[in-house]
């Protein structure tokens, strides 16, 4: 078995011995899913250190009919991505050690490890849509089930706006193989050999689907209100998983298939794409700052920093689509940390509200030192590894070679959605570590962090300081994979 | 020169904070949090011996500037990090360190007993070593990084009193209207990348003078010096961004002293004074610089002279002085501004420790004009230090602040036109602010003083002798002024900027030539200025006496006006009141009411349509797969048509 194979195969054994483990008690599989959890970024880690990032690792197996065929491969972008679901599946199976689950959440969560994996690496369109699909059936049944009070319909809606947007995708892939089928007489999905010949007339509309089914993952404003219900009522591990890769797919797709496919459109189309992503940078900046929940704040944030990696990518330019990529990975590290922050607020206190607690730097200063932290690199401290994603990204913008794109408005409204994130994130600081307690606070309820939780944000913190010291060879990994997608 | 050439001195710089710091919060905060600060104040003394021996350098020649690594790249993109020690980064940042230790010292005494004793020593290093950076880089990406760091202790410090509401405001506001100001500095970096492809402060002057010499100017650059200007305004408080510093003062004394004299609002003159070489070249942006500067100085002299809150006055007097620097810059002065910002951070944090020590004599952090008067007995160290400061800040001969501050009004004298008559309200409103201060606090004391009624009582010894030493230089530091000015000249000159018909930074226009002073004319004029200023402040303060509180009673309208900074704040308000209520509406209204709202409600009544097509949703699963070949074929039918 390739190597890549094992790579995507291991956390779905891992799943299914949770749910075997789970016969012999819950704590059976909660080993069972850190002992797998480990093997699995232990994997990533090993292919990732052996191929040093660049070299791509390929499995391909014979074609099955109408030339779907099991290709996959990885590079630096794709090697990156696991890395950071398997890291971040690890770290949530260590934040949820204390949670009482059955074993179908530990197995969901390497389930869904497992399909991310397979989207990162498939190489066959077919494939990668198979994979795509079947990562919404864990985080439905992680926010459907284990979610917080309006999960239902939170699962409910998460599904069917996600899955509208993969039907789309769906549509379009389909069109593109039987269009490149009557254009050269061969039924293929593979993505290198798409790449080759013209679509003809209907390349804008497969273009256009493939941006809809992208666009509702990453999201891009107006498709993005599934997004805040689900991050809200997920739980904290889930958020995680939610924000810190699955919102990365749809970037994903739009480097690895979307642009790469149509270079002609994505250059025509790029002003936009970059209105849309500077849209989504100021828009889900004010979104946030009228929140009062949380959790709901640290998901428009999101929003606020997928447009920060849309405008990178769409623009072209070496420094804007490495720092794109760069920035996904940076999202999930510092928004992971954010969620599960919350997360420990809630589990102690079972509130997240903004004024609900108040006061808390001095009854958890631990607590209030990694929130801190974290919601600096969040709104870009230079040092920081939020930084170095939103200025390479912004830097991209402003010296892009489409035309239009280094208009100044685009870095400008970058610029104004820099500025707005710290209007979001600092009072929000302030009111639950700072201000007083109020008549209602729950702050006395917040015994401050333990070991297990202080090393889990040690180690992301750790991470953020390290990417936002020494970005260089963090872009080395993913530079060399995303460099020739316009070209 | 190699990264290994570097001398030792120059690591330590950055060696002996970093280690400081780390071992405090790793190894003492959570055992001894109150030794807290001793490995910082022997990080202070090591600072301050290396950057006299980095100045020593520079002095004899030997400025550098080295890459160390590469902090990112991407295709032809790269930023390097590295190190810069040259003329007016030394110059500084002797002040700074030497300065800032003795602040150290200072707050060892002030912030003892404090329940966040240790957190306050840590994020204050951390301020320093801030600065300490920002001084040093070499490039605009890394001065950017220090910048905002400095923006963040600065946060941290000022609202390092959190319980209270006026503190949490306070540093939320010093850091948003920052954070406004980055975003001029942030629009610049980038379009100093996109327009030199390099950020170092190096390649910058060269590309510059060399397109200059050609008579092709990037056309980006005047919109680049404007939005470095505005980046300026924020950090070192100058109209329109002035409005931050002083609630700034929310934070413990030696915050106060830090900030005004050394570490933060220097930044953006510093800033200014990297840029000038790109700023210069644009004809219409030094007028710009200095007219801003004279505004401010004029406009933050008046309400200083109006304000109860000693540390109020002072900070309104930080704002004035901050733009003296600007009018000099903008004047094409640079050695002198560069002069003004050593001399000021001199006398100004003496100011503040004795604001503080005045405070510390009732026990508040803070005094108002109220709390005190005729303290000149009961405190007579601090009354000393407090006068040298006053007479340096008034210019009065021999003091530093005559060499610095007259000077560079004498340069706008010189200069003519109307910032020329701008020179002297300058010089009278220092005069008459300091010293209404200084007679308020220390003389009298007035019946409406609660002062001697209070039983003050001098500081201990940590606590006076560190503002007697800074003191001392805010008396002498005038001797220094040649030295400085070669420093600075020097430092420039000493890396390649010497191509053909380029001979250095102040003869590039924008910068017209100024005769050489007259002592002369300046000690009469200036000196005049000064002495009317303290007549003024005399009269008011100890002859007619209840002027202060007269006004105030007889015209409350008046007071009003000058509370709002003359209607500023209120414009202020009403901006910031906009945008938030804007982002209420974004977020509250347009995203959750009315588009979250549509989509639910097409859900709604989609329901309502299944409810009446459920015959076709049997569940058999073949069913279902046949609607799915059916829709499937017909997109693709349509796709290829």
């Amino acid at each position: 078995m390739s190597p890549l194979t094992v790579l995507w195969v291991l956390p779905l054994v891992g799943a299914a011995a949770c749910l075997v483990a789970g016969r012999f008690g819950r704590e059976a599989a909660k080993i069972c899913a850190l002992v797998f959890g480990a093997a699995f970024f232990g994997a990533a880690l090993t292919i990732t250190i052996l191929t040093g990032g660049a070299g791509s690792v390929s499995a391909a197996g014979a074609p099955l009919a109408f030339g779907v065929s099991y290709l996959l491969s990885a590079d630096g972008l794709s090697l990156s991505l696991i890395l950071l679901t398997a890291f971040l599946n690890l770290i949530c199976v260590a934040a949820s050690w204390k949670q009482d689950a059955s074993a179908g959440y530990w197995a969901a969560f390497l389930a869904l490890a497992s399909a991310l994996t397979g989207v990162f690496l498939a190489r066959d369109l077919f494939l990668f849509y198979i994979f795509w699909e079947a990562t919404l059936i864990p985080m439905f049944f992680i926010i459907g089930l284990w979610g917080s009070d309006n999960r239902r319909h939170a699962a409910v809606k998460f599904f069917l706006f996600t899955f509208a947007g993969s039907v789309l995708m769906l549509l379009a892939l389909i069109a593109l193989v039987v269009a490149k089928h009557s254009q050269t007489g061969v039924w293929t999905w593979d993505l290198a050999a798409l790449k080759e010949a013209p679509v003809g007339a209907a390349g804008p509309w497969i273009f256009l689907g493939l941006l809809l089914g992208f666009g509702v993952k990453i999201p891009v404003v107006p498709l993005h209100t599934w997004l805040p219900d689900a991050h809200t009522e997920a739980p904290a591990a889930g958020s995680v998983m939610l924000a810190g890769v699955m919102l990365k797919m749809g970037l994903y797709g739009l480097i690895r298939v979307a642009l790469p496919l149509f270079p002609a459109y994505a250059a025509s189309w790029a002003p936009w794409l970059a209105g849309l992503a500077a849209l989504n940078a100021v828009y889900g900046a004010l979104c946030a700052m009228a929140q009062t929940d949380l959790k709901r704040l640290i998901a428009y944030s999101s929003i606020a920093h997928l447009g920060f990696c849309l405008l990178g990518v769409v623009s072209g330019a070496p420094q804007g689509v490495a720092g794109g990529a760069l920035q996904m990975i940076n999202h999930g590290i510092t928004t992971g940390a954010l969620f599960l922050l919350v997360g420990f607020l809630y589990e102690r206190a079972h509130k997240r509200g903004l004024s609900d607690f108040g006061a808390l730097a001095g009854r958890a200063p631990r607590m209030a030192f990694f929130f801190g932290f974290s919601i600096l690199a969040s709104i870009g401290l230079p040092g920081l590894n939020g930084f170095v994603g939103e200025f390479m990204c912004l830097s991209g913008i402003a010296h892009s070679p489409i035309p239009l794109l280094n208009l100044p408005v685009f870095a400008v409204a970058g610029a104004v959605g820099v500025t707005l994130a710290a209007a979001y994130a600092l009072p929000a600081y302030q009111a639950v570590f700072w201000a007083p307690e109020g008549p209602d606070s729950v702050s006395s309820h917040v015994p401050d962090l333990d070991l297990r939780e202080k090393s889990i944000l040690w180690t992301l913190c750790a991470l953020m300081l390290w990417i936002g010291l020494s970005p260089a060879s963090w872009i080395a990994l993913i530079e060399p994979s995303v460099r020739g997608i316009y070209r | 020169m190699r990264p290994s050439d570097i001398p030792v001195e120059a690591w330590l710089l950055f060696a002996a904070p970093i280690a400081a710091i780390l071992f405090g919060f790793f190894v003492l905060r959570p055992r001894k949090p109150e030794w807290t600060h001793l490995p910082i104040l022997l990080s202070c003394a090591i600072v301050t011996a290396c950057s006299f021996a980095l100045a020593a350098r520079v002095y004899t020649g030997h400025s550098f500037d080295v890459n160390i690594w590469r902090w990112a790249a991407a295709g032809k993109w790269a930023v390097d990090f590295g190190l810069r020690v040259d003329g007016p980064g030394v110059a500084v940042l002797a002040m700074v360190s030497l300065v800032g230790s003795l602040i150290h010292v200072y707050a060892a005494g002030y912030m003892k007993g404090d329940a966040g004793f240790s957190r306050f020593f840590l994020v204050f290093h951390l301020f320093f070593l801030a600065m300490i950076g920002l001084l040093t880089a070499n490039n605009y990406v890394q001065l950017y990084l220090f910048w905002e760091l400095v923006g963040v202790a600065s946060y941290l410090l000022v609202g390092f009193w959190y319980h209270k509401e006026s503190a949490r405001k306070a540093a939320l506001k010093a850091f948003m209207t920052n954070r406004v100001g980055d975003f001029g500095f942030l629009l610049a970096l980038l379009y100093i990348l996109t327009y030199f492809k390099v950020g170092h402060f190096n390649l910058i002057y060269l590309q510059v003078a060399y397109a200059q010499q050609q008579g092709v100017l990037p056309e980006a650059l005047p919109v680049i010096g404007l939005l470095l200007i505005w980046a300026a305004c924020a950090k070192s408080a100058q109209f329109p961004l002035y409005f931050w510093l002083p609630d700034a003062m929310e934070g413990p004394t030696p915050t106060s002293a830090l900030m005004h004299a050394a570490t933060m609002v220097t930044a953006g003159v510093f800033l200014l004074v990297r840029s000038w070489p790109l700023i210069a070249v644009t004809p219409w942006l030094p007028p710009l610089v200095a007219g801003i500067g004279a505004f401010t100085a004029v406009f933050a002299a008046v309400i200083a002279a109006t304000k109860k809150d000693l540390k109020r006055i002072l900070a309104y007097s930080t704002v004035s002085h901050l733009g003296i620097m600007m009018l000099a810059l903008g004047l094409g002065q640079i050695g002198l501004a560069v002069f003004h910002l050593v001399v000021h951070g001199f006398f100004k944090a003496v100011l503040f420790l004795c604001a503080g020590n005045v405070g510390h004599a009732i026990h508040q952090p803070t005094a108002n004009v109220d709390d005190v008067g005729g303290w000149r007995k009961a405190l007579p160290w601090t009354y000393a230090c407090f006068l040298i400061a006053a007479l340096s800040l008034s210019g009065v001969w021999p003091f530093a602040g005559f060499f610095s501050k007259d000077a560079i009004l004498d340069a706008a004298w010189q200069y003519g036109g109307w910032i020329k008559w701008v020179s002297l309200p300058i010089a009278f409103g220092s005069a008459f602010y300091i010293f209404r201060m200084l007679l308020l606090t220390f003389h009298g004391s007035r019946p409406e003083q609660a002062g001697l009624k209070k039983h003050p009582h001098e500081a201990e010894p940590i606590l006076v002798v560190p503002v007697f030493f800074i003191a001392l230089g805010a008396a002498l530091a005038g001797l220094l002024a040649p030295g400085i000015e070669r420093l600075v000249l020097y430092g420039w000159r000493g890396l390649p900027l010497g191509l053909p018909g380029v001979a250095g930074v102040l003869n590039l226009p924008g910068s017209p030539a100024v005769p050489a002073l007259s002592f002369h004319d300046l000690f009469g004029r200036g000196g005049l200025m000064a002495l009317f200023g303290f007549l003024a402040a005399y009269y008011l303060t100890m002859v007619d006496a209840g002027w202060d509180w007269r006004w105030r009673r007889n015209s409350p309208a008046l007071e009003a006006v000058f509370e709002s900074d003359f209607g500023w704040k209120i414009v202020v308000a009403r901006f910031v009141d906009g945008v938030a209520a804007f982002a209420r509406f974004v977020g509250r209204v347009l995203d959750k009411k009315w588009w979250d709202g549509l989509i639910e409600g097409s859900a709604d009544a989609s329901r309502g349509v299944s409810a009446s097509l459920a015959g076709y949703a049997s569940g058999r699963l073949n069913d279902y797969l046949w609607w799915m070949a059916a829709g499937a074929a017909l997109l693709i039918g349509r796709a290829l048509r």
